[in-house]
């Protein structure tokens, strides 16, 4: 009875341990990003860690941008590169052709960019919209919806949508541009309005990751953030 | 490590040169700023703590240090923060309070203005700063034809004749006037300057400089350790192109309610950037804290603004200024001819129906992009004068607004009324004896304006009046406007705070009372009573009953309808939330565009 009970209060403590681990796993953002599989929660997770990987040396970064074991591992290393060297105001110092020019390469920071540049002749949703309804770059198509996120938002002086119709845009909108725009309001209200856990956003992640990759989207970026607090 | 103590050892020597070390105790006439103090504007403000760093961004570098010859804001940001007057605007409600006087009062003819200096306050470097200071800012300084000074013009009272400037004893200084006027008060304000440093570089005091040495005072050259003031901020490092260093004055005489010693903040860093784009990238990475943005900035800051903790500011209070259509009752005098037009145009049901079709809340959301508030009076709302205000200074409710709210069909009834109907039957209203009506509307080519004029051209011809909308080259619209020759002329004009500076558009006989200059020799009972009110509210020192004066005035003039008030862009600005008290005003920039002065109030949350 007495080895019963022994047996007993160490498995309890198993369990414990047990339970301890797997709830420090799930904010250890570090073993997240190098382990898990699942695209957006990595990338979450890579997303939180770029801070800690700029204390990494160029040449460690670039390596792991090329070839680091998982979605989120390549995106850190990849947006650490972007600040330390300095790409932004590089970026930022281009003309619009040569923005144009990398955006069509595939370069989303110089679609980004090009969008900045010329903010101001997107001033309304409307523009932004008829400019998505003819884009025929991905990176620029993906910029405006960035932008037009901005005027999604529900604080937003023009243009404002309610989070269900952001919800239903993200999941059905017709297009990429505008599936983003919706992905990139949604994060902002979550960031703000917090109301979910990381792991009900991992679960949520799970049940939308293959049908839905905007609103996917929309949630890794949600858990990034959270995952950044946990830092 | 023995260089390393040396070099620390000379930098606190530098550093003792530039500053004295501050009070012992919070001295007994502190100004001591009301934050977090109920019944008071600032009852919403945090008390804060000392220490950190607030970095900002500025465009251009400063071209001086001397504040009485600057003539640009990029110089004046620094140097507003460096001195300040007997009286200020106050920081939330823009009235007008005693700063480095503790208080002042007005003879009983109107005619002697005395202030009280705070006595026991020291410049930045420790030396006393008394009456002697006053004196020599305003008559060797500000009133001195040999100093190219900015502020000189504003000193002028209506007869043409300066205000005298005497020193009573130590503490005391009296302003007498030859004819009562308040709005002198804003002027009297000027900064005070350190006659100890100063006065060597003045003609009249040293004849051994030559005449205009003043002007070349406080250059870029000089070495900052000469640079004193009496403001909350001293310049205490410039490195061209890159950035401007102000720390904290310790002998500034600001407190808050705790007895902390004001500014919150050590430092300011202004750090000097190509343009306004790159500030906002410095934004956006979080290397400055505070940033006057501009609207197309918005759907970029907004979704980044939870995560990276910050506020978009997208506040409701209008920018300085006055935006409008003016009816020309005038029309076709000079050449004899819309006798009719003329007619219709002076009657104000008439003028009525046409402020009925202002669709300002799409003008609102169309034009300014939601980013845009209403305007019914011909005053500045920022202004303490304001009659959408309770009291002077205090809140806006707009309790006694005038208000034509947007009604096409009271507008087509009026017009009804007016017997402004279609007679011939082609679509169109008609004058009242059935010739054609059509309405001339121009604009220069103004963004903004021409989609106002769009919007107003459309809300015309739907109560079925001919409105026939050009764009015009602006010489030509200026033209037009002085002329009296125009129709309906879109157009602005800059505002400010006192009334009285808006003389020469609201007096019958003003320069600018475009709407009617026939009545200068013609003017009717609201003419007369709205010259009266802008006479009488700058020949009383009462700031309320000036404040009841100026709206009556306001209310008059909106009811009037010779200029047709429309809508005005709205303030925006962003801050990091760690920057405490930043949410009741912009630290940088206020809705004028000119200095915001709320640094000295914020503070450093994580600290």
């Amino acid at each position: 009875m007495k080895r019963n009970g022994l047996r007993a209060l160490g498995l309890a403590t198993c369990a414990v341990v047990l339970v301890s681990l797997i709830g420090f796993a799930a904010v250890d953002v570090a073993s997240i990003v190098e382990n898990e599989l699942i695209e957006e929660i990595s990338k979450a997770a890579g997303l939180a860690l770029v801070g800690d990987y700029t204390l990494k040396t160029l040449e460690e970064l670039e390596e792991l941008a090329a070839t680091g074991r998982t979605p989120g591992v390549r995106l850190a290393a990849d947006r650490a590169l972007f600040v330390l060297n300095e790409k932004q105001m590089e970026l930022f110092a281009m003309d619009d052709d040569a923005l144009l020019a990398l955006a069509e390469a595939g370069d989303q920071d110089a679609a980004d960019m090009w969008f900045f540049h010329n903010r101001s002749s997107f001033t309304r949703p409307e523009l932004v919209e008829e400019y998505i309804a003819t884009a025929e770059v991905e990176t620029l198509e993906i910029a405006a919806g960035k932008l037009l996120g901005g005027f999604y938002i529900p604080s937003s002086p023009i243009g404002a949508k309610t989070e269900d119709e952001l919800v239903e845009l993200a999941k059905n909108g017709e297009s990429l541009g505008l599936r983003v725009a919706a992905a990139t309001a949604l994060t902002a209200i979550w960031i703000m309005d917090q109301p979910l856990t990381i792991d009900q956003i991992r679960k949520e992640i799970l049940s939308v990751t293959l049908v839905y990759p905007e609103l996917a989207l929309a949630y890794q970026g949600y858990l990034a953030y959270q995952f950044s607090l946990e830092l | 490590m023995k260089n390393v103590l040396i070099l620390a050892g000379l930098l606190l020597v530098s550093s003792l040169a530039v500053f004295g070390q501050g009070y012992d105790a919070m001295p007994a006439d502190a100004h001591v700023i009301p934050i977090g103090v109920d019944g008071t504007a600032y009852a919403d403000l945090e008390l804060g703590v000392q220490g950190g760093t607030l970095n900002i961004a500025n465009i251009e570098d400063p071209k001086a240090w001397n504040n009485h010859t600057a003539h640009e804001t990029s110089t004046t940001w620094f140097t507003y923060r460096m001195h300040k007057g007997l009286v200020a605007l106050d920081h939330i409600t823009g009235a007008i309070v005693p700063d480095f006087a503790k208080s002042y009062e007005i003879s009983e003819d109107g005619l002697v203005l005395t202030f009280h200096l705070r006595e026991g306050i020291k410049w930045s470097d420790g030396t006393p700063l008394t009456a002697d200071d006053v004196l020599f800012t305003y008559n060797d300084v500000v009133l001195n034809e040999d100093v190219d000074c900015n502020s000189r013009d504003g000193q002028l009272l209506p007869d043409g004749t300066y205000p005298i400037c005497e020193k009573v004893d130590d503490y005391t200084v009296t302003f007498t006037l030859s004819t009562i006027f308040r709005p002198i008060l804003n002027s009297i304000g000027v900064n005070i300057m350190p006659k100890h440093k100063l006065a060597q570089y003045v003609h009249k005091l040293n004849p051994d400089v030559p005449a205009g040495t003043f002007n070349e005072t406080w250059t870029l050259e000089t070495p900052l350790d000469e640079l004193v003031g009496n403001g909350p901020w001293i310049v205490t490092d410039y490195q061209v192109n890159v950035s401007v260093t102000m720390e904290r004055n310790p002998y500034y005489y600001g407190y808050d309610p705790a007895g902390t010693q004001l500014p919150y903040y050590d430092k300011i860093v202004s750090h000097i950037v190509a343009n306004q784009d790159v500030s906002m990238l410095k934004f956006r990475n979080g290397e400055v804290d505070v940033y006057g943005l501009r609207p197309e900035d918005i759907p970029i800051l907004l979704p980044e603004s939870a995560s990276k903790d910050f506020s978009v500011m997208i506040t409701d209070l209008a920018t300085y200024g006055t935006t409008w259509f003016l009816i020309n009752q005038d029309v076709g005098l000079a050449d004899g001819t819309d006798d009719e037009k003329r007619e219709l145009y002076r009657t104000v049901e008439f003028r009525e129906a046409l402020a009925h079709l202002i669709d300002k809340d799409t003008m609102i959301q169309n034009v300014l992009n939601g980013l845009g508030a209403p305007q019914w009076g011909p005053l500045s709302v920022p202004s303490p004068f304001y009659a959408g205000r309770d009291y002077y200074g205090g809140p806006i409710t707009e309790t006694d607004a005038v208000i034509f709210e947007y009604d096409p069909a009271l507008a087509a009834s009026k017009l009804d009324d007016l017997g402004v109907v279609d007679a011939d039957g082609d679509g169109w209203r008609d004058l009242p004896s059935g010739a054609p009506l059509t309405i001339e509307l121009n604009t220069n080519d103004n963004t903004l304006r021409v989609g106002y004029c769009l919007i107003l051209q459309d809300d015309f011809r739907a109560v079925d009046l001919n409105c026939n909308f050009q764009v015009v080259d602006f010489n030509t619209l200026v033209g037009q406007l002085f002329s009296s020759t125009g129709d309906l002329i879109y157009l602005g004009l800059t505002g400010g705070d006192e009334p009285n500076s808006g003389s020469n558009v609201y007096n019958s006989c003003g320069s600018l009372h475009a709407y009617r200059y026939s009545a200068c020799e013609d003017p009717d009972e609201v003419d007369l009573r709205i010259d009266e009110l802008l006479g009488l509210g700058a020949n009383t020192f009462d700031l309320d009953e000036a404040f009841e004066y100026y709206k009556e005035y306001q209310q008059l003039l909106a009811h009037q309808l010779g200029y047709v008030y429309t809508v005005l862009r709205t303030f925006q600005y962003a801050h990091y939330n760690y920057v405490g008290n930043a949410q009741a005003a912009s630290p940088i920039s206020t809705p004028g565009g000119n200095n915001g002065l709320l640094t000295e109030l914020c503070f450093d949350r994580r600290i």
